[in-house]
């Protein structure tokens, strides 16, 4: 039976592998071996402290964002609901802003060009959060308004129909169910903003790990390690979180059934 | 406080300049991500074997890798590790297109494997040379309904375009910080930047989202 | 050519075997799906397959054209044995047509293309003759005024026939019926059985997976009871629908009828 794999047999399979092998080996054949051969590894552990308090920082901008997306999020969401036209189309705009700009360019109007408005000079961290809080507003307001608008309609309606006020209709019936629905959207996108708190600390050079990193990298003149090590660390941990999320949504899905 | 809308326009030419660098950079990382991303796709569609394999490695990694620190390694390391001069607009367009390699493997590969299998079924039943069903039968509905992500993923290049800056490429950031720094004018700047993102990104995504509603609506096609 | 090379002596003991079975056997893991089956058709006869779901015939049917694996014994189709090369499955395709329950025409493609597009490419015909191929046939199944239209815009019945028209625009010497009416709406099922009706009567050979008894009783030259990966009779029409000679035959027939 032909499948599509089966058109990649067109590809000459060993002539695939062929490729692999060869770009493989003008890779390793380029590579600066008296560089690699200088690596070493042991002072990443010498500068654990400032390392640890990076990820410290790392840690609080995700989690803030977590928080204060689920929080706004969900608030945003029951205004995107509502029969007052004003209110949804402020919603609306809040979040068509803020996810079609770059988080850098909001970061660094919030540092550079806000203080210029409010008076107010900001710490380059409390720029952070505040610019992490409002993406993640966003971003999470959309998810919230799938899972409201998932609910089914007779639900609702029933809701209606008994005469439950708004607060309980809300808190009852739509949020649970839309909750439940969309988790998995929610832990994936937390995943995305941890990855992004890099950006704060690049872009505001606040003391993330990663900013942390690039600068024990330039107080010792070796790039390759502690930025591979930094990516390393990234890489594991938003791999194993994106696992660990694709087993919990599977875990929700197989009750459904 | 004031708002000094001259300042603006006396640096437009700047400015359109950053634009026009945000714009092609993406241009050339769509087509280095889609070379990238067919290849892999290929791999990834294979049933089993060493090219399966790799290519999950491959999707895996450069999706769970946040781009800055991407651009960041490519820019600081890879020089190093292979004893070349790469400028920086190299390590962009190198980090960028690694990167969106392996969103675009996965667009591919969703595209291709929404083709209804009853198609592909019919076509071979018919004796349609395996080239054939590929070209008429498979490509042009998995294009189709690629398309709503293709255009999605165009906006997040351009967003990462603007991470470039922090390498000194001269996109609308770069533009805008310096200026900045010049004119103490940061409101005026960022403001701009702000407004010139908004207005190419929002389209394209105002465009994938409707061509997405629109076919989910042709019955669950 | 065309048609008239098909007038063959209309069923009964005319022609020579086309397809001939010897012990073949399919299997899903541990599950016997088809379990040694045997038989022969000829030139010009139409054969009927019926009985429970899950009993083989969708399968068997798959098989002769490759579309399904063979895991013992062989099939000969037109003097070509499978289990073979892909070039033997590619020549017994071009000879062996097949409509599928759920049509599978291409639905970005509009009927004119749909019928031509194997001709042109796995018959080299030119594109003039392929269309004029694809007017006679859609004309014969009697949706001649549709062919530039879009299968999502015709209705099953008239998606269905188009399919058919698509198989014979192979010119093939079998046409197999997967179930062909299985998903039609109740008022549609009759314009696809007459096309089949006349198919018959000019003589092509045919081999149906079906449900609809009125069209075995009246078309087949013979009927076939699968269960159980068997065949577990083997009788004409009239013999078939008036004496059990199998139990399960039996029980099926009198929940059928």
């Amino acid at each position: 039976m032909t499948r599509v794999g089966t058109l990649a047999g067109l590809v000459n399979r060993w002539g695939f592998h062929a490729v692999l092998l060869a770009l493989g080996a003008l890779m390793l054949t380029n590579l600066n071996w008296p560089l690699v051969r200088s690596f070493e590894f042991a002072f990443i552990w010498e500068y654990r402290t400032a390392l640890f308090k990076g990820f410290g920082i790392t840690l609080l901008l995700t989690v803030e964002a977590g928080i204060v997306g689920i929080l706004f999020g969900t608030l945003f969401a029951i205004g995107s609901q509502s029969p007052f036209a004003p209110l949804r189309w402020l919603v609306a705009a809040y979040v068509e802003v803020f996810r079609n700009t770059p988080l850098l360019v909001q970061l660094l109007w919030i540092h550079f060009a806000l203080p210029l408005v409010t008076g107010i000079n900001t710490t380059a961290l409390v720029s952070g959060i505040t610019g992490i809080g409002l993406q993640a507003a966003a971003y999470y307001t959309e998810i919230m308004r799938a899972g409201i608008q998932a609910v089914p309609r007779g639900q609702i309606e029933a809701a209606q129909a008994l005469g439950l006020p708004a607060r309980t209709r809300w808190t009852r019936v739509i949020l649970p169910p839309a909750i439940r629905t969309v988790i998995p959207a929610l832990l994936n996108q937390n995943i995305s903003f941890f990855k992004a708190t890099a950006i704060v600390g690049m872009g505001l050079l606040v003391d993330d790990f990663f900013n942390s990193t690039l600068r024990v990298s330039n107080d010792t003149f070796h790039f390759i390690e502690p930025l591979t090590f930094a990516a390393a660390v990234y890489l594991v941990l938003g791999w194993q979180a994106g696992r660990w999320t694709l087993r919990l949504e599977r875990r929700l899905t197989r009750g459904e059934r | 406080m004031s708002f000094d809308i001259n300042i603006i326009l006396r640096y437009y030419p700047e400015l359109l300049g950053g634009a026009w660098v945000a714009v092609w950079m993406t241009a050339v990382s769509l087509v280095f991500s889609s070379a990238v991303g067919a290849v892999v796709c290929i791999g990834k569609l294979q049933k089993y074997g060493a090219a399966n394999r790799l290519a999950t490695a491959y999707i895996d990694l450069f999706r769970a890798t946040p781009e800055i620190v991407l651009i960041i390694w490519v820019f600081y390391c890879l020089p190093l590790l292979f004893d070349v001069r790469i400028g920086r607009y190299g390590c962009a367009i190198i980090a960028l297109s690694a990167y969106g390699g392996a969103y675009m493997a996965e667009i591919f590969r969703a595209g291709v494997q929404a083709v209804p299998r009853g198609q592909t079924e019919a076509a071979n039943a018919l004796g349609i040379p395996i080239f054939h069903i590929a070209r008429r039968v498979i490509v042009p509905p998995a294009i189709r309904r690629m398309m709503p992500a293709l255009v999605n993923f165009l906006t997040e290049l351009l967003k990462a375009t603007s991470l470039l800056a922090l390498i000194g490429v001269a996109e609308l950031i770069f533009v805008a910080s310096t200026l900045g720094s010049k004119t103490f004018a940061y409101m005026e700047f960022y403001t701009a930047i702000a407004v010139i993102y908004f207005m190419i990104i929002f389209p394209l995504s105002v465009y994938a989202r409707r061509a997405e509603r629109r076919r989910l609506r042709r019955t669950g096609n | 050519m065309t048609e008239t090379a098909q007038n063959r002596t209309n069923g009964a003991n005319g022609g020579e075997p086309i397809i001939v079975c010897r012990e073949v056997v399919k299997r899903f893991g541990d599950f016997t799906a088809l379990d040694a089956v045997s038989t022969e058709v000829r030139a010009g006869e139409v054969v009927c397959i019926v009985g429970p779901s899950g009993g083989g015939k969708s399968t068997f049917l798959r098989m002769i054209n490759g579309l399904e694996g063979i895991d013992g014994g062989e099939i000969v189709v037109d003097g070509i044995h499978l289990p073979g090369g892909k070039k033997d499955i590619q020549n017994v395709r071009r000879e062996v047509g097949m409509v599928f329950q759920s049509f599978n025409l291409f639905m970005h493609m509009s009927v004119r293309q749909n019928l031509t597009l194997a001709p042109m490419t796995a018959r080299k015909l030119g594109r003039a003759e392929a269309d004029d191929r694809a007017e006679r046939l859609l004309d014969r199944v009697g949706i001649g005024d549709q062919i530039d239209k879009y299968p999502s815009q015709l209705s099953g019945g008239q998606q269905q026939r188009v399919a058919i028209a698509r198989a014979l625009a192979m010119e093939p010497r079998v046409m197999l019926f997967d179930e062909p009416t299985s998903a039609l709406d109740p008022e549609m099922i009759k314009e696809v059985l007459d096309v089949m009706r006349e198919l018959a009567e000019s003589g092509m050979t045919m081999l149906v997976v079906t449900h609809e008894m009125g069209f075995a009783r009246e078309a087949a030259d013979r009927v076939l009871f699968m269960a159980d990966g068997q065949i577990l009779v083997d009788a004409p029409p009239e013999r078939f629908f008036s004496e059990a000679e199998d139990e399960r035959q039996a029980s099926f027939l009198s929940k059928i009828l």
